[in-house]
């Protein structure tokens, strides 16, 4: 099994640092790995520190926070060679870097897949920077390739004037999904994508840990039509930020598992023995969660029920 | 105390590099500094007043202040000398000459006579200096026919790719299925490049970086640098990664009375992949070195720091209109940390070294300088431009009128203004690169370096490049920026002391500096400048100590 990466991309002062502390102190779901550039300004409450040297913070929480030390690939491995690895790694970029390039290093290295990659974007200094005669470029190819868009510091701005850097980002980022994050308190499920795995999936919808998004999950009752699925998610609503999930394809009868961040989506096979269903993370929209959700009701296959081609386990 | 006795050197010439006494016959020697330079005749008053002998072994000979290469990186040359060298050009190492390969067979039978000759049956092959340019599409099956057993790894010549053999796959222990669907792995021709090299570097350090390898790939550079006719080098990032281990290494490789150079170590500003923003304690770092001079390793008053990308890799910012295939370069340090950086450096009096390979990075240095000459004025900062690829005439003269110096690697001009006229940045800017013609008018005062390995470690040759901007085909390209022999001897010599802040000690030849001396066989200024890199150098005089380059 692969241990997906989450990236998080974004120039100096982003605000990169700011998510990963409020990450770091969240209590998540799994136990994730965090990789930083600048060691030194983690900044995690000490009741939630069970070890720290000079490049690891181990967390009572179960997760790492790691210094990158100038090679990502040898962090990597470091966290592949753990007695019990990962179950997801969060890296963070340096400021400087072509996201691109490093999605692809760390996306295909040796033990670990791409989940998404997310940029951190500073409202109130974007658009100067993007005109910089040295980082125009780089900031705006920071934003092209992220799959949403984390926007900080909306708090220090007034109303009109995040309104326009939002319009601005929309034009520049070919209508990604934006997230506010008023002092950077994001969900970790948004971040990091929901977790699938043993949860008992029903029909409705929670309040995550920040009460800005929620978690909407759709039980299919029949095996689902691939090709309708992917109509729908290409026309997902902005709110939308993420949705996975394991259905039953209705061509092949296999167990499939179906991730969607941003605009970009896949399948690929799935354990049969995974539970069925969707989750949907989203800023709290419930006409556009009901929209989604009758979407994916039209993509049920009637003559096709929920089993597998592949006899479970136990059945 | 008594003194030693004087050593009288006579030649057939001099070349001091003192314009105020450019030529002379004789040089006098005690306690390896010089005691005066001129003819037996003028010398006279200390041959009359001390003991002293005369030696006439470089009576046919001309004698030249020791050469310097103010930048190269002895590390990263310790771990490529090791290699294999298949090149299309001709490259003169220490234990081997490298005679030209420059087709697809020629190639493949060189690698197969290598391979033949290794004794040891599982030793892995790693050769250096491929190019398709040359040597065609090389695969992985081709490689299966040199050897289906031993692992055969080409390394590409400007370092971006290698191809593999499958037992070299099978040597790396690296997953196939995750090789399959890495985007930058081809298993079929058996190529990594890009991230998929550092896939397969990884693997490979281990074997490249194990401590017997590499201490002989060390000792193949003090030969290449006694073979250069250096007596004074710069390394100019210290550390490259392991401050404690390289130190350790180079205290007992370089600090040792046989090798004949010393050698400047220029700290980085920061480590790397650990700063934690604070620049006094970054000034507080780099100031710490002072106290760990030895006799042939020394720290002066200068610091590395870095504006933009790699010039081999493509990675050099570049202002409008940018690359062709409209890529970007890179900044090896973000903006606003190299404008804190510089000034913290600056208002703490230091000679601020910088890495520009491309004339954004080059404007970034230049507006830095510009606001800190505002904010805290200084003389005699020699704030230095490092490599100097691409630029503009306009900044050649921001660079003259805010009293930066410049250390250039001209060599670019000879490996890559040909391809980079071609693939990369067009005609116009390509034979442009190394702006040296402008800046000599400008009366900037510029050295010449290798960065070696990007450069063989060969002050003539550069020189050589950049008198007459000869590049690969043979071609001359921007005619406009040449230089006179002049410059370039002293570009490699005073110019390049004096960006070391070594100038009153070593660079020339004249009373009370260290009696270092390169050898030459022929009179540079006697001999067409075409040929000047082929000037055969009998060795060097470190500290009034001769060492031929053929064991006598």
């Amino acid at each position: 099994m692969h241990i997906p990466v989450t990236l998080l991309t974004g120039y100096l002062g982003a605000g990169k640092t700011t998510i990963i502390n409020a990450l770091l102190s969240q209590n998540p779901e799994r136990r994730f790995a965090v990789l930083v550039n600048d060691f030194g300004a983690i900044n995690v409450d000490a009741s939630l520190i069970k070890h720290k040297d000079g490049t690891t913070i181990s967390l009572t929480n179960g997760c790492v926070c790691c210094s990158i030390n100038d090679d990502i690939g040898t962090a990597l491995d470091a966290q592949r060679a753990q007695s019990i690895p990962p179950e997801q790694v969060l890296l963070e970029a340096s400021g400087v870097a072509d996201p691109r390039r490093i999605a692809t290093l760390a996306g295909h290295w040796p033990g670990f897949k791409l989940d998404a990659v997310i940029a951190a974007v500073d409202c109130e200094t974007i658009q100067t920077r993007a005109r910089d005669k040295f980082v125009g470029a780089l900031v705006k190819s920071q934003i092209k390739a992220a799959d949403f868009l984390v926007l900080t510091k909306t708090d220090l701005v007034n109303a009109e004037d995040l309104g326009k850097t939002e319009q601005w980002l929309d034009t520049m980022s070919v209508h990604k999904p934006i997230l506010k994050a008023p002092y950077a308190l994001l969900d970790t499920n948004m971040i990091m994508g929901p977790t699938v795995a043993d949860r008992s999936l029903q029909n409705g919808s929670i309040v995550a840990s920040h009460p800005a998004f929620s978690t909407s999950t759709f039980v299919p009752k029949t095996a689902l039509h691939t090709g309708q699925l992917a109509a729908v998610l290409q026309a997902l609503p902005p709110s939308v930020h993420r949705v996975k999930g394991i259905f039953i394809d209705a061509e092949t009868g296999l167990p499939t598992l179906m991730q969607c961040v941003g605009r970009r989506f896949d399948f690929s096979p799935a354990p049969a023995t995974a539970p069925i269903g969707l989750v949907m993370i989203s800023a709290n929209s419930a006409p556009d969660i009901e929209q989604v959700r009758g979407a994916f009701e039209q993509c049920q296959r009637a003559d096709r029920d929920c089993e597998s081609a592949i006899p479970r386990t136990g059945s | 105390m008594a003194m030693s006795e004087i050593v009288v050197f006579t030649a057939r010439k001099i070349r001091t590099m003192n314009e105020s006494l450019p030529e002379a016959t004789a040089v006098a020697v005690r306690d390896g500094k010089i005691i005066e330079v001129g003819t037996l005749e003028t010398i006279k008053p200390w041959l009359e007043s001390h003991p002293h002998r005369i030696d006439t072994r470089f009576k046919n000979h001309i004698i030249m202040p020791g050469f310097i290469d103010p930048h190269l990186h002895p590390s990263l040359g310790a771990t490529l000398l090791p290699c294999h060298f298949i090149t299309a050009m001709e490259w003169k190492l220490p234990d081997r000459v490298c005679p030209p390969v420059t087709s697809h067979e020629a190639y493949l039978e060189r690698l197969t006579e290598i391979e033949r000759g290794i004794e040891d049956k599982n030793e892995p092959l790693i050769t250096w200096g491929y190019h398709k340019i040359w040597h065609g599409r090389v695969h992985r099956t081709e490689l299966n026919r040199v050897s289906s057993t031993r692992p055969i790894i080409v390394w590409q010549r400007s370092f971006h790719e290698i191809i593999a053999n499958d037992a070299a796959i099978d040597w790396m222990s690296l997953d196939r299925t995750e090789l399959e669907r890495h985007p930058q792995i081809e298993l079929e021709t058996g190529r990594f490049y890009e991230t998929g090299l550092g896939v397969a570097t990884r693997a490979m350090n281990p074997f490249l970086l194990s401590p017997a390898r590499f201490g002989a790939g060390l000792e193949l550079v003090k030969k290449a640098i006694h073979q250069g006719g250096h007596t004074t080098i710069g390394e100019l990032a210290f550390p490259l990664l392991d401050d404690a281990l390289e130190w350790d290494v180079l205290t007992k490789s370089i600090e040792r009375d046989n090798v004949p150079f010393r050698m400047r170590l220029v700290p980085r500003a920061v480590l790397r992949g650990t700063w934690n923003g604070a620049t006094d304690e970054a000034v507080e770092r780099v100031n710490s070195y002072q106290a760990r001079g030895l006799h042939r390793l020394s720290f002066g008053n200068g610091v590395k720091l870095f504006a933009d990308g790699g010039f081999f890799a493509e990675l050099m910012q570049m202002l409008p209109p940018g690359f062709i295939d409209g890529h970007h370069g890179e900044w090896m340090t973000a903006p606003e940390t190299f404008e804190a950086l510089a000034r913290a450096f600056w208002n703490d009096g230091k000679q601020v070294h910088v890495h520009c390979t491309g004339d954004m990075g080059l404007e970034l240095a230049l507006d830095v300088l510009e606001k800190l000459q505002f904010e805290r004025p200084r003389f005699n900062h020699r704030f230095t431009i490092e490599h100097f690829g691409v630029s503009t005439p306009e900044q050649a003269r921001r660079i003259a009128d805010l009293g930066a110096i410049v250390s250039a690697n001209v060599y670019y001009v000879h490996e890559l203004g040909e391809a980079y006229w071609r693939s990369s940045i067009g005609h116009e800017r390509a034979s442009q690169m190394a702006r040296l013609g402008t800046l000599n008018r400008l009366g900037v005062t510029t050295a010449l370096h290798s960065d070696f390995t990007m450069a063989p470690a060969e002050p003539l040759n550069s020189a050589w490049v950049a008198v007459n901007r000869i590049a690969e085909s043979g071609a001359v390209l921007g005619p406009q920026e040449r230089i006179s022999l002049d410059a370039a001897m002293r570009a490699i010599t005073i110019d390049a002391a004096y960006v070391l802040g070594m100038e009153h000690e070593v660079g020339s030849i004249r009373a009370g500096k260290c009696a270092d001396f390169t050898v030459l066989e022929a009179d540079p200024w006697e001999t067409p400048v075409e040929n000047l890199k082929d000037i055969p150098i009998w060795g060097t005089v470190f500290e009034g100590r001769p060492y031929p380059l053929k064991s006598v």
